[in-house]
C-alpha cells in the first residue's frame, strides 16, 4: 500500500516538473472540480429558459452571454462538463477494463481464442466509429447510456490489442516462467504478475483516449443523436452555436472552447504519464 | 439548331383575345420591360438548396429541379411572379376550360425543340402529360395530374385536355408546376423514353449549358427562342445547403440572391449588404404537433386536447423562428382556399383551461415522448413545449432523431408526439391528401381517420367554385383540430435577399421563377 502510494507521488511529481504536463494536470483538475461541484458554481438552472434574455452577449450577469432559449451559456458549459466525463470516464475506463481482460487472456491463453478474440477486435475496428455509433442511436434511440455504450464497445479492440501484445510480450519472461512452473493458476499469473507491468501502458493510452471520447460524443451531440435535451452538452451547444453563429458568435466559442481545452489538458496530461511511466523514457531522462 | 414550324392558320393575338380571363389578364403584367433589359449581357448567380441531377420532369423530385425545368422546358401556363397565386400563358397562346372535364388549348406556333426535335406540337403535349400518368414511367409525380384521362390532339398545335372528373388543382398544381413541363416527344422516345442527367431537348428561354455535381448548374440564354427574351444571358446556379454559408456567399458579392435562415431576417431588416434588399415571402410549408390517435397513452381526447391549449404558439416562433413566422390555423396556408381566418384553439396557450382539461381527462402521472427531426429549430421548439407542458404536469421526454429515422416514423406504432413539417404545393388539396384514412400509418402519422374529412377531400378537388371549396377545406381542418391530434404551430416564412442588380421574379411563397427574372 505504502509502496503504491509512493508511485502514485512519483508520477504525479513527474507530470508536474513537466511545464505541459503541469498545465495538464491543472485543466484536468479544473475540469474535474467544475463537473463535480457543477451544482455550487453555476449562477444560474442551466435548463430554466428565460425567452425575453435570449441571445446576450457576455456580462457580469451572463458570463458567456444566453443561448436561444435564454438560458446561461455559462451554466450550460459547466453542466456539459458533468455530461462530458459521465461519458469519456466509464467509457474509457470501462473498455480499459474489458480490453485488458480480453487482451490478456487472448495472449496468454490457448491459440484458438487468441484466434477468435483478434477476429472479433477486427470485426469491430472495421466499423468506422462514428458511423457505427450513428447506427446503433438510430436503432435504439440516443440517451448518455447509449453513447457511453457505443464508445464503450469501439474502443474495447484498442485495449484488447495493447494488452495482448503486452501478455505476448511478457508470457515466456523468466518470472512468469518461474511463477508458471511453481504451479500459479492462471489468474493468480495474469491478475498479479501481468496486470502491474500492463496497467500503465493502458493508463496512458486512456488518458489520450478521454478527449477522444469527448470529442465523439460533442460529435453525436453536434448531430443531435448525443444526450437528450434539454441536457447540456457541448456538442449540443456547439451545434445550436453553429446554427445562429450569425446571430452571437457566444454559443460556439462557449460550446468550442471547453472542447478544445479539454482535449488539450489530457492530450498533455497523457503524454507526461507516457513519459513518466515508460521505463526507456524515465531511463533517458 | 433551326426550329421550323408552320404558322397556325389562327393568329397569336387572336388567341389571346380567346384566352381566359385570368389567363389573358395574368399575361400583361410581365413583371419586367423584357426588351430593353435584354440586351444587356450579365450573369445571374443565384442559391438552390440542393443539386438538380435529373431534367426529366416526370422524375422531377420538388423545386429545386422546377427551378431549372421551368427554364428549359415550356408548360402551357407558368406561375405567374408576384403576391397572389395565378398563372400566365407560357406555350400555349390560349387555354380555356369548355367544361368541367375539357380543357382546349392552343400552343404558339414559335416554340421549338433544339437538337433537331423540330416545332413544339400537341403530340408533344399529348406525350408529356400522357407519360406522366403512365404506369410505365413510374412517376412519383402522378397524383398531381389528378383525374387526367388523356389529351386530344384536334390539329398540329391545338388539343384537348380530357379529365375523368372536374379537377380544381389541374390550374394550380398540375399545368404551372413539375408536371406541365412540355417535353418532345421525338427526343425522349429516341432517348429510350426516360431523360436522365442530359435533357434530350429543350425548348425554354435558357437551355443548360453544363452541371458540374454538386457544384454548379450553368444555364445560357437559348438563342432561338422567339419569346419575350430573358433578361440575363447566363444563370448560374450554385447548390448550398447551409443557409449561413449562403449568407456569407452573398455578403461576399459571390451570389445576386439566396433565401436566408428566418433568424437572420431582423439583421437584414436593418439592411442588406451592398445595397441589396430583403424580401419576406410567407410559406406554404405547415408545421405542427401531432399526436398518435393510436397510441394507448393518447387514447383520452380530453388528454389531447389540455396538450393543444397547453401550448402557446407565439412563445415557440419567438424562440424558434425569432419572430419571422407567424402562427397558423391549420395545414392550407393563407392565400390559398380554405385558409382560416382563426383555428378552433387560439395561437395562445390557456394554460387554464388546459388543466381544467387535464383533470376532466382523469389522467395523472403523464409522461410522454416527442419526436424530433435533428435540426436546432425542431430542438428549440421541443424544449419550449417541454416547458409548457411541464406547466399543466405532463412530462415530456425528447427523441431527438437524424432523418432517416425520422421519416420512417410514419409506420412506427409507438409513436406518440411528433413534430412535424411538410412542404406544399398551392393547392389546399396538396394538404389535405396526406391525412385521409388511406393515409394512416404512411404520411398520417396522427392515425386520424375521419370519413367526413374524407369525403371533403374527394369531393373538394372536384369542386370548381373556388368559395364552395374554401368552405369544405375549413371544415377539414375543424376536424383534425376537433380531434386534437393535431396543434398547428406555423407556415413559417421565406425570407429572400437579392442585390442591387436584381428584379427577382418571384412566386407568393418566395420560390424563383428565373426565367422572369429581370435586371435592375
Amino acid at each position: 500500500m505504502e509502496k503504491s502510494q509512493s508511485e502514485i507521488r512519483i508520477i504525479i511529481v513527474g507530470i508536474a516538473k513537466n511545464p505541459l504536463g503541469f498545465m495538464g494536470l491543472v485543466i484536468v483538475g479544473a475540469i474535474v472540480f467544475s463537473a463535480i461541484f457543477a451544482a455550487w458554481i453555476v449562477p444560474y438552472d442551466p435548463i430554466e429558459m428565460n425567452i425575453r434574455d435570449r441571445m446576450q452577449g457576455p456580462s457580469w450577469s451572463h458570463l458567456l452571454g444566453t443561448d436561444q432559449l435564454g438560458r446561461d451559456t455559462f451554466s450550460r458549459v459547466i453542466t456539459g462538463g458533468q455530461v462530458a466525463l459521465k461519458v469519456a470516464l466509464p467509457a474509457v475506463f470501462g473498455a480499459m477494463a474489458i480490453g485488458l481482460t480480453l487482451g490478456m487472456v487472448a495472449g496468454y491463453g490457448p491459440k484458438w481464442l487468441d484466434n477468435f478474440l483478434m477476429l472479433l477486435f477486427d470485426t469491430i475496428r472495421s466499423f468506422p466509429t462514428v458511423m457505427f455509433a450513428l447506427a446503433v442511436v438510430a436503432l435504439v434511440g440516443p440517451s448518455l447510456q447509449t453513447v457511453v455504450l457505443v464508445v464503450m464497445a469501439t474502443s474495447i479492440p484498442t485495449y484488447g490489442r495493447v494488452a495482448r501484445t503486452q501478455t505476448l510480450t511478457l508470457r515466456n519472461s523468466e518470472f512468469i516462467l518461474a511463477e508458471r512452473s511453481m504451479g500459479a493458476s492462471m489468474a493468480r499469473i495474469l491478475g498479479v504478475h501481468m496486470l502491474p507491468n500492463i496497467i500503465g501502458v493502458l493508463a496512458v493510452l486512456a488518458a489520450m483516449d478521454i478527449p477522444t471520447v469527448i470529442a465523439l460524443e460533442a460529435g453525436l451531440s453536434f448531430l443531435g443523436l448525443g444526450v437528450k435535451p434539454p441536457t447540456p452538452s457541448w456538442g449540443a451547444l456547439l451545434k445550436d452555436g453553429y446554427a445562429l453563429v450569425r446571430q452571437t458568435p457566444w454559443l460556439v466559442i462557449g460550446g468550442g472552447l471547453p472542447i478544445i481545452v479539454a482535449t488539450l489538458g489530457f492530450t498533455f496530461l497523457g503524454e507526461s504519464l507516457r513519459d513518466v511511466v515508460d521505463p526507456k523514457l524515465r531511463k533517458n531522462q | 439548331m433551326k426550329i421550323e414550324w408552320t404558322k397556325t392558320p389562327i393568329g397569336r393575338r387572336k388567341f389571346l383575345k380567346g384566352a381566359t380571363a385570368l389567363g389573358a389578364t395574368a399575361a400583361l403584367p410581365m413583371g419586367f420591360g423584357g426588351s430593353a433589359l435584354a440586351q444587356e449581357s450579365g450573369t445571374l448567380r443565384v442559391r438552390a438548396y440542393g443539386d438538380a441531377p435529373n431534367m426529366d420532369p416526370a422524375h422531377s423530385v420538388g423545386v429545386v429541379e422546377e427551378e431549372i425545368h421551368s427554364s428549359i422546358y415550356n408548360k402551357l401556363v407558368q406561375y405567374k411572379p408576384g403576391s397572389e397565386w395565378g398563372w400566365q400563358l407560357d406555350a400555349a397562346s390560349s387555354i380555356e376550360q369548355v367544361d368541367p372535364t375539357h380543357i382546349k388549348f392552343a400552343l404558339r406556333d414559335d416554340i421549338g425543340f433544339t437538337n433537331g426535335h423540330g416545332a413544339m406540337t400537341a403530340e408533344d403535349v399529348k406525350f408529356s402529360f400522357e407519360r406522366i400518368i403512365a404506369d410505365e414511367t413510374e412517376s412519383p409525380n402522378k397524383p398531381d395530374m389528378g383525374p387526367l384521362s388523356h389529351v386530344e390532339v384536334t390539329g398540329e398545335r391545338e388539343g384537348t385536355i380530357v379529365l375523368n372528373e372536374p379537377f380544381a388543382p389541374l390550374w394550380s398544381i398540375a399545368l404551372p408546376y413539375i408536371t406541365g413541363n412540355i417535353v418532345s416527344k421525338s427526343a425522349v422516345e429516341g432517348a429510350g423514353g426516360r431523360i436522365n442527367s442530359e435533357p434530350v431537348a429543350e425548348s425554354g428561354p435558357y437551355l443548360r449549358a453544363s452541371w458540374s455535381p454538386k457544384a454548379k448548374t450553368v444555364l445560357q440564354r437559348n438563342p432561338d427562342w422567339k419569346g419575350d427574351a430573358p433578361a440575363w444571358d447566363t444563370i448560374e446556379i450554385y447548390p448550398i445547403d447551409d443557409e449561413n454559408t449562403a449568407e456569407i456567399a452573398f455578403e461576399a458579392g459571390e451570389l445576386d440572391l439566396t433565401r436566408v435562415s428566418l433568424g437572420s431576417v431582423a439583421r437584414y431588416r436593418d439592411g442588406v449588404p451592398n445595397g441589396g434588399t430583403l424580401v419576406e415571402n410567407p410559406s406554404l410549408f405547415y408545421v405542427w404537433l401531432g399526436m398518435n390517435l393510436d397510441h394507448p397513452k393518447l387514447q383520452n381526447q380530453k388528454l389531447r386536447q389540455a396538450i393543444q391549449h397547453a401550448i402557446d404558439v407565439p412563445t415557440i416562433l419567438e424562440a424558434s423562428y425569432f419572430g419571422a413566422a407567424d402562427p397558423s390555423t391549420g395545414i392550407i396556408a393563407p392565400g390559398l382556399a380554405g385558409n382560416r381566418a382563426e383555428g378552433l384553439v387560439a395561437a395562445e396557450a390557456n394554460v387554464e383551461k388546459a388543466m381544467a382539461l387535464l383533470a376532466e381527462s382523469g389522467e395523472s402521472n403523464v409522461t410522454l415522448t416527442l419526436d424530433i427531426l435533428n435540426k436546432t429549430t425542431y430542438t428549440t421548439m421541443a424544449q419550449v413545449i417541454q416547458a409548457m407542458l411541464a406547466q399543466i404536469g405532463i412530462a415530456l421526454e425528447i427523441n431527438v432523431l437524424e432523418s432517416g429515422a425520422f421519416w420512417a416514423s410514419g409506420d412506427n406504432e409507438n409513436l406518440q408526439l411528433v413534430l412535424n413539417r411538410y412542404s406544399m404545393a398551392p393547392d389546399p388539396s396538396y394538404a389535405t391528401a396526406w391525412f385521409t384514412s388511406a393515409q394512416a400509418g404512411i404520411w398520417n402519422w396522427e392515425r386520424f381517420r375521419n370519413e367526413e374529412f374524407d369525403a371533403i377531400h374527394s369531393a373538394a378537388s372536384a369542386e370548381t367554385d373556388t368559395a364552395k371549396r374554401a368552405t369544405m377545406y375549413q371544415r377539414a381542418q375543424d376536424l383534425m383540430e376537433e380531434s386534437g391530434a393535431y396543434r398547428f404551430i406555423t407556415h413559417e416564412a421565406t425570407p429572400v435577399i437579392h442585390s442591387s442588380r436584381v428584379i427577382p421574379a418571384l412566386r407568393p411563397d418566395g420560390l424563383s421563377l428565373l426565367r422572369y427574372f429581370g435586371k435592375a
